[in-house]
């Protein structure tokens, strides 16, 4: 019965590694651009959940308003700083966004304070439920529910509509963008801002499984990494298995072994980039 | 100024007047220990074209090596330092085999989930590194008659030690190995169409970082007495990054300077303020905007400008002119 | 054929369920000037690639100079004797002329360039062919420069400099005058020509003057098959490759 319950747990988990890897890859997919800032919009998100749900917003409020702010400050950020270095070596990309996100994880420190917090599921969804022989929260139900919506839309988004088709017309080339009448500038905006947006969403539904710490930004990123280096760059449906595989494995493990439920992961990884070295659904 | 030898002058001065601007002599001895581990990112970075995140790994195995070493056995100082080299140049090349069979970013993404998967090994068996505590009590033996219990003594052993890994780099990066590695830093495909096996190359250099890497990190470890986790984190690999970067890719001595600027303007601005690395964000934004070339490139134009521009590509050093472009 | 250096026998490549090349029986006889020449999307790079070790056959063999190549990688032809330049050039761009050359010729033995304790200047056996290719290709007076600097019709000399400086025995060109202006095509006409005294040249080429000057073998390649294979007079008086490029183009002059 553990099994299970870590099972669901695993895939709540893994529905928030896709949320945030799938906006990784989108961001790299249409600018060439790896955002090793990544982790720290997830951070953002967290702790603008955490500080609007303490100034009384509700939580729906909140995790909407969360994933907008952080959308808004990747479009600024996007705007002001990476659209002058988007033609250099992917080095500076690199440097320039490791700035950034050491500037945002001070600043949140300096916000809200070096130590961590836990942060209260919404009041509609503190119960548990019994789900067969075993009782299980209902926020953690609320978020394998939630970020399925959130994926099927998130298809719709990329396969389904004008922006997708452009997003992916893009990513095989940016003249091609230009060609068929978009302004190019403002769909990097976009894109940008919907990827850094998703992490912010990721980081708001995990605050209240997690709590809230300055330093959850760089884990996330790494795993954020992991489950693209699994699924493939630039794939949705390998984001999705690997977001899943992850967070399954993770879970599953601690269980089975406690302190090497991190480690687990990694060791995932080393496996699929032996056999595979392009993920299991990459892209040559 | 670009021939070696004066390079290496620079680098002798840098060890020779430490001792006289630096107090402490801990943190003199850290900036020569972090000046190797960037010099073997230099490597790889400005070399070969490798971003590797994962040069923490290295540093942090020499760091347990030679930690190991000198707790469970009696082997003297020199050996142990050797054995760490061998650690680090070993699963340099297990890691840089395995990664470098993804290019551009994913390659980067692989080293930095493989310093990750090395972190965790050391956070998860405890037994062995001690986990979150580090492993800790790593006795300082001196070599032979030469005691090592001071830390001003412990300098001067550790700067010999610099100067001759930054000789030996040098000498590797003229070579004609060195010089194919910058071959492919330049243009890989031309390199291997002409008949350079790419990936053995990349490997060899990867062994030669981790070697260089692993025996800083021994070093660092014998500094304080032990051998923290810290030593083999994710933050260690982007340090390491952030010295080779700031002070210019391509240029040895420039590590050296991006070392010394990293460590004692940290030092200066944590000690004033906790939250310094608001500070080092935005400088590393503005390097990326407007410094591309690091310290090194600043002072060679700060050069060009005194002296009217008057050297050509004659002046640069033999078979390579022209000055890093990004 | 007798005295074939190279030969290929039902080469086939394809790229995913894209058939790029099919059925490619080529025989390049040793020290003769063979040129590859079809419309775009013929196959002709696709072939260059598969010559060259780049792409991996999906059907047939290559063999050169009585060994099987087929499974050989890029790196390992060039030990063979088999060199290639670039269509788009492809140099070391802030490495000196000289230098470029020098690194091209060590490329034949490139596992002597792991000495990491002999500096790159005392590598005297490439420095003196890298010498002697400068001069051939009258290079010399800009030899210490970068070969970013030079013109485009001296980095299209360096490019096939680049392929020479490996001794081969065969050198593939694809498209040598690519972009050039007309004195620089004449330059490197001659050039190619000259090659032909010493070296078996396979080269792919738009421009019809050089191809029916020099080539000894003309090779036409349609819709990823060869056409037809003659002697350049043959082809150009062959109602076949007449169709094929519509006309226009068998007069020579610029494609």
């Amino acid at each position: 019965m553990i099994y299970l319950f870590q099972l669901m747990n695993g895939i709540g988990l893994g529905m928030l590694y896709f949320l945030l890897a799938v906006g990784l890859s989108v961001i790299f997919g249409l600018l060439h651009f790896v955002n090793f800032a990544h982790g720290a919009f997830y951070l953002l998100g967290a702790y603008l959940c955490y500080a609007l749900l303490q100034y009384g917003v509700g939580f729906w409020g909140a995790l909407v308003l969360a994933a907008i702010i952080v959308a808004a400050i990747a479009a600024v950020v996007e705007t002001g700083l990476l659209k002058r270095i988007y033609r250099l070596d992917h080095m500076y990309h690199i440097v320039a966004t490791i700035g950034l996100a050491l500037m945002i994880q001070e600043i949140v420190i300096i916000v809200w304070g070096p130590v961590g917090s836990s942060v209260p599921a919404p009041k509609a969804l503190t119960g548990a439920i019994m789900l067969g022989h075993f009782i299980y929260p209902e926020y953690r139900l609320f978020v394998i529910g939630f970020t399925a919506v959130l994926a099927a839309i998130l298809w719709w988004v990329l396969e389904g509509t004008r922006l997708g088709a452009v997003v992916r017309a893009g990513s095989e080339s940016t003249d091609m963008v230009s060609l068929l009448g978009y302004d190019i500038n403002r769909i990097n905006t976009a894109v940008f801002a919907l990827g850094a947006g998703l992490a912010g969403l990721a980081g708001a539904l995990a605050a209240p499984i997690r709590g809230v710490d300055p330093f959850m930004g760089v884990e996330a990123l790494a795993v954020a990494f992991v489950v693209v280096v699994i699924g493939g760059m630039g794939s949705y449906t390998g984001a999705l298995i690997a977001g899943l595989l992850v967070g399954i494995v993770q879970s599953l493990m601690t269980t089975l072994w406690p302190a090497g439920a991190s480690l687990a992961i990694y060791i995932a990884m080393v496996l699929v980039v032996l056999v595979m070295p392009r993920g299991l659904l990459g892209r040559a | 100024m670009d021939r070696p030898i004066f390079h290496f002058a620079l680098a002798a001065l840098v060890a020779l007047l430490l001792p006289f601007f630096i107090r402490s002599g801990t943190l003199a001895t850290e900036v020569l220990v972090f000046a190797i581990a960037a010099a073997g990112c230099n490597l790889l970075l400005g070399y070969t074209g490798l971003l590797s995140f994962g040069q923490g790994i290295f540093f942090g195995l020499g760091s347990y090596t030679l930690g190991l070493a000198l707790i469970h056995t009696t082997l003297p100082l020199l050996p142990t330092l050797v054995l760490a080299m061998i650690v680090g140049s070993v699963v340099a090349i297990v890691i840089g085999a395995l990664s470098i069979r993804r290019q551009g970013v994913y390659f980067v993404m692989l080293t930095l989930a493989f310093a990750q998967l090395f972190y965790f090994l050391a956070y998860t068996f405890s037994d062995i590194t001690g986990g979150d505590n580090g492993l800790i009590g790593i006795p300082r033996r001196g070599i032979g008659p030469l005691a090592l219990n001071s830390s001003w003594s412990y300098y001067g052993f550790v700067a010999v030690i610099f100067l001759i890994s930054f000789a030996a780099l040098q000498r590797i990066a003229t070579s004609t190995f060195g010089r194919t590695l910058l071959a492919i830093r330049y243009n890989g495909e031309r390199a291997q169409a002409i008949g350079f096996p790419v990936r053995a190359f990349k490997i060899a250099a990867f062994a030669v970082s981790g070697a260089v890497t692993g025996l800083a990190g021994a070093l660092h470890a014998l500094l304080i007495g032990i051998a923290p986790l810290s030593d083999i984190d994710y933050h260690m690999s982007e340090s390491l990054l952030v010295m080779t970067i700031i002070g210019g890719t391509g240029n040895l001595f420039g590590s050296v300077l991006g070392a010394a600027f990293y460590l004692i303007v940290s030092d200066t601005l944590s000690a004033i303020w906790p939250r310094w690395l608001l500070l080092l964000g935005a400088l590393l934004i503005v390097l990326a905007l407007f410094i591309q070339k690091g310290i090194w490139g600043l002072i060679e134009s700060g050069v060009g400008i005194v002296r009217g521009r008057r050297g050509g590509p004659d002046a640069m050093a033999p078979g390579v002119s022209g000055s890093e472009r990004p | 054929m007798k005295g074939a250096l190279l030969s290929t026998d039902g080469l086939g490549v394809r790229y995913g369920s894209f058939t790029a090349l099919s059925e490619v029986s080529l025989s390049i006889g040793a020290n003769t000037i063979h040129s590859v020449i079809g419309p775009n999307g013929a196959g002709k790079t696709t072939l260059f690639h598969a010559l060259t070790g780049r792409v991996r056959p999906s059907a047939g063999r290559i063999d050169f100079n009585g060994h099987d190549i087929t499974a050989l990688t890029d790196d390992r032809r060039v030990r063979r004797g088999l060199a290639r330049s670039f269509q788009v050039t492809s140099l070391f761009h802030r490495l000196s002329v000289r230098e470029n050359l020098r690194l091209a010729a060590q490329g034949r033995t490139p596992w002597q360039a792991l000495k990491m304790w002999q500096p790159a200047e005392r590598n005297q056996d490439a420095t003196a062919i890298a010498d002697s290719i400068l001069e051939r290709l009258e290079l010399t007076r800009v030899a210490g420069r970068s070969a970013e600097e030079l013109s485009h019709g001296q980095q299209r000399r360096l490019e096939v400099g680049m392929a020479m400086a490996s001794r081969p025995l065969l050198i593939l060109l694809d498209e040598p005058t690519s972009g050039m202006g007309i004195d620089d095509i004449a330059t490197m006409k001659r050039l190619i020509a000259d090659l032909g005294r010493d070296h078996t040249v396979l080269f792919i080429e738009h421009n019809m003057g050089i191809v029916m000057d020099i080539s000894d073998r003309v090779t036409v390649m349609q819709s990823g098959r060869k056409l037809v294979e003659g002697a350049p007079g043959e082809i150009r008086d062959n109602p076949e490759v007449r169709r094929a490029y519509l006309g226009s183009m068998m007069t020579g002059g610029r494609a």
